[in-house]
């Protein structure tokens, strides 16, 4: 039996970020019953296709049902209504607007449903400005500071980056509603009671830099418009090896000794002071490290080096690509990977022993589930 | 029984963190703003590094400050038999255990999941460590850019034709934390539901591989491994960074034909309707560079807030790539509470950065920065482990209080 075998969840989200929220939420064994509009999830769009099918969808929907509901008519409302009534959770990530159109305002439902835990998912919270209700994950990336200070040491030249993929901010945004659902479903179990959970998607990316940022509210540390103000000014960066990438981040001088031996103590090391990086780690010393530690790291083999690493506890790692992962023995090891349809599933970052994520039904065919929800 | 009693939807749920530097105070943090009581466990000769970057002040240090909010602080020495023994007594009032010392370090101490399982059967502990907890590499430790290179975020976030060089170094500690606090609760619910306490064993590099899962589930189904690609968006165009005077950058999203021409009507491009370069979805993309050579003329002389705001009001997505300075200037987050006030152990207020829920009704009350080092000791020895005077005060001078 799962953690959330019991729990029903509508999910009226149509974005990656609300279909990621009611994924975790479907992995622990919650009902999710996914209303889809005429015409599908608009997520379904996103590629590549396979036999007509969109990986992003296949990916974030697993573990759910689907019902086509049309909305805009009142008898799909009727039925939305019904369905609130004996649900326990709604998911959802439109604008105030579209939620006031369709009567599913917070104060609307909260007086209607008051069991329910209703979890709203906006990029910047219910009280922003009227324009602020529509946002692209780069946008949220752009206004949530992470994409400025990337990557590292940016050059002015070159743009911001939104992260990896076209998705990024959604899962760190899906990560934080299903958390607080979670949360708020406990204690519907204890008090009977449901919840508002207003969710601000630049919140979320503002939150995951909480001791940098945090420094520079506090005046500890200079608030500037530089690219560089998120950056730990060590010799830390990718490096190429002979056949990858490698990525070092080093900090101490336990951390130096260990990275000169595995590199034979070379003469050029030594005119570095032993705690350089704790105490004398200027600028000019990190490029002066950097351009000797270059030749001798590209004449080493990755996971050959990295392993060496380890051994003396550098922070020396590989920069793992797909195929690396989907071979890697560790993620074997724990299962990451999860076979289900003939396709290969990434699963959770947990594992746990007594109720473990388990993917039991792949990504619903639109409304494939009428009658089982609907008798 | 609580410290104080702040609401919110984990009220009367207990966590003891043995916790430090990023990830695992990130994860506390995260159930102490849910209403959780965090109890951190410290001690003078082994504190969090958090509490030494930064300066020599522990009771000052910017780190530890900016992460802590609403943490209770207890000192327990581990290296103290005595000390450990304590340790045992607070695991068996507590819900959560949350450890992230490195792999094997609780073991050593005796407090592996089965012994604390036999202090309280229902006990849930999580743990965060690099690679997880066992297994052929989970001997491996490494910080939050580890973790962002091996888990797959890395090679993804690169400027086209560049070597990727990753998100920021500061990427990775908070994902993982996030993902072992949701763990934590979906393990609250199961005891909820059962009776039965759990491990939760988090692999922050599996966290971050959650954050490229459709990358990694494409790749396989086509074969085709995935690349860094810069800002590129295969569904919208155009997509992307575009330069904005006094170096700045703004982030434009166009999401078909029609918000494509409310942009080029909106920077004066010239019949941007007639290009045939750029009619379509499919001859943007074709032509991407080209229209982002186009575009980035144009928007390069304007300011990048202004034209944020013009674009917005034709419906097309737009924000400036947010500066620390543009973060701490922005009143929206001061007035929702993204940035708060809270009030130091150490008796300073200090703005700290909030959650990124707000919660009606009854959220939890978020007041207290972080805590002195053992500013809890008397709350939680002579109330949670109802120790007398005398006990609690050879606990101290025999150093496991300490």
């Amino acid at each position: 039996m799962s953690a959330l075998s019991g729990i029903t969840i509508i999910e009226t989200a149509e974005r990656v970020c609300g279909e990621w929220a009611g994924r975790l939420l479907a992995d622990f064994g919650a009902e999710v019953i996914k209303l889809e509009q005429p015409g599908g999830s608009p997520t379904r769009r996103y590629g590549p296709h396979v036999d007509g099918k969109g990986a992003v969808f296949a990916y974030c929907n697993t573990n759910k049902k689907s019902v086509v509901v049309d909305l805009e008519a009142e008898s799909g409302r009727a039925m939305l209504a019904r369905l609130l009534g004996r649900a326990d959770a709604l998911i959802d990530d439109h604008d105030p607007q579209w939620c006031k159109h369709l009567g599913l305002a917070p104060a609307n439902l909260s007086e209607r449903f008051p069991r329910l835990v209703h979890c709203q998912i906006t990029p910047f919270g219910q009280h922003a400005p009227e324009d602020h209700h529509r946002a692209w994950p780069i946008n949220v990336a752009a206004a949530g500071g992470w994409a400025w200070h990337t990557p590292s040491e940016s050059d002015p030249a070159d743009p911001p980056l939104m992260g990896a993929g076209r998705f990024m901010p959604d899962y760190e945004s899906g990560l934080d509603a299903a958390m607080a659902t979670a949360a708020s479903l406990l204690r519907q179990r204890r008090t009977g009671e449901g919840q508002f959970i207003d969710l601000s998607e630049v919140a979320v990316q503002i939150s995951r830099a909480d001791v940098v940022l945090g420094r520079v509210l506090a005046g500890d540390d200079e608030p500037s418009r530089s690219r560089r103000r998120y950056d730990m000014g060590g010799p830390g960066d990718v490096f190429a090896c002979a056949d990858g990438f490698v990525h070092l981040v080093m900090m101490t001088s336990a951390q130096w000794q260990g990275l000169k031996d595995i590199m034979g103590n070379p003469a050029w090391a030594e005119q570095f002071p032993q705690d350089w990086l704790e105490f004398h780690c200027t600028p000019e010393r990190v490029a002066s490290f950097r351009q000797q530690f270059r030749p001798w790291i590209a004449s080493q083999r990755r996971d050959d080096v990295t392993v060496a690493a380890q051994a003396k506890c550098v922070p020396l790692a590989p920069v793992n690509a797909a195929p690396d992962l989907i071979a890697n023995e560790q993620y074997r090891h724990r299962g990451h990977f999860q076979s289900l349809g003939g396709a290969n599933y990434p699963t959770a970052a947990y594992r746990m022993t007594a109720s473990p994520v388990r993917l039991a039904s792949t990504a619903p065919a639109p409304d494939a589930d009428r009658d089982e929800v609907l008798p | 029984m609580s410290y104080r009693q702040r609401g919110g939807p984990l009220a009367g749920v207990r966590v003891l963190a043995v916790a430090k530097v990023w990830a695992g105070p990130y994860a506390a943090k995260l159930l102490a703003q849910l209403g959780a009581e965090v109890i951190k466990v410290e001690s003078a000769s082994a504190l969090d590094e958090m509490r030494a970057y930064g300066g020599v002040d522990i009771e000052h240090a910017p780190y530890f400050l900016s992460q802590n909010t609403e943490a209770l602080s207890v000192r327990v020495n581990l290296k103290s038999a005595e000390g450990i023994a304590q340790l045992k007594k607070m695991i068996a009032v507590s819900d959560i255990v949350l450890d992230n010392l490195r792999p094997g370090a609780l073991d050593k101490l005796g407090l592996s999941y089965e012994a604390m399982k036999a202090i309280r059967p229902d006990i849930i502990h999580v743990s965060i460590k690099m690679y997880g907890s066992d297994g052929p590499l989970g001997y491996q430790t490494g910080y939050a850019p580890s973790f962002a290179a091996i888990g797959g975020l890395t090679s993804l976030v690169g400027h086209e034709g560049k070597v990727p060089r990753g998100m920021n170094i500061r990427y990775g500690d908070t994902t993982a934390g996030a993902a072992a606090a949701f763990g934590a609760i979906a393990a609250l619910h199961h005891r909820e539901r059962t009776g039965e306490g759990q491990q939760v064993d988090l692999s922050a590099v599996e966290a971050i591989s959650g954050l490229v899962g459709d990358s990694l589930f494409a790749f396989g189904l086509t074969g085709e491994p995935p690349v860094h690609r810069g800002n590129t968006h295969d569904e919208l165009s155009p997509h992307g960074f575009f330069p904005t005077r006094n170096n700045g950058w703004i982030s434009i999203a166009c999401d078909g034909d029609e918000e494509w021409r409310a942009l080029a009507d909106e920077l004066g491009l010239a019949e941007p309707a007639d290009d045939p370069r750029f009619t379509t979805h499919e001859s943007r993309c074709l032509n991407r560079s080209a229209l982002e050579a186009e575009l980035g003329r144009l928007t390069k002389a304007l300011d990048g807030s202004d034209l944020a705001r013009r674009l917005r009001a034709r419906g097309v997505a737009a924000w400036p790539a947010a500066s620390s300075l543009d973060l701490m200037s922005e009143d929206l987050f001061w007035s929702n509470g993204t940035f708060r006030m809270v009030i130091n152990g150490n008796g300073d207020a200090r703005p700290v950065v909030g959650s990124s829920w707000r919660i009606e009704p009854d959220g939890a009350e978020l007041e207290r920065g972080a805590p002195t080092l053992g500013e809890h000791d008397e709350y939680v020895y002579r109330e949670l482990l109802g120790l007398d005077e005398d006990e609690y005060a050879a606990l101290k001078a025999s150093g496991a209080i300490s």
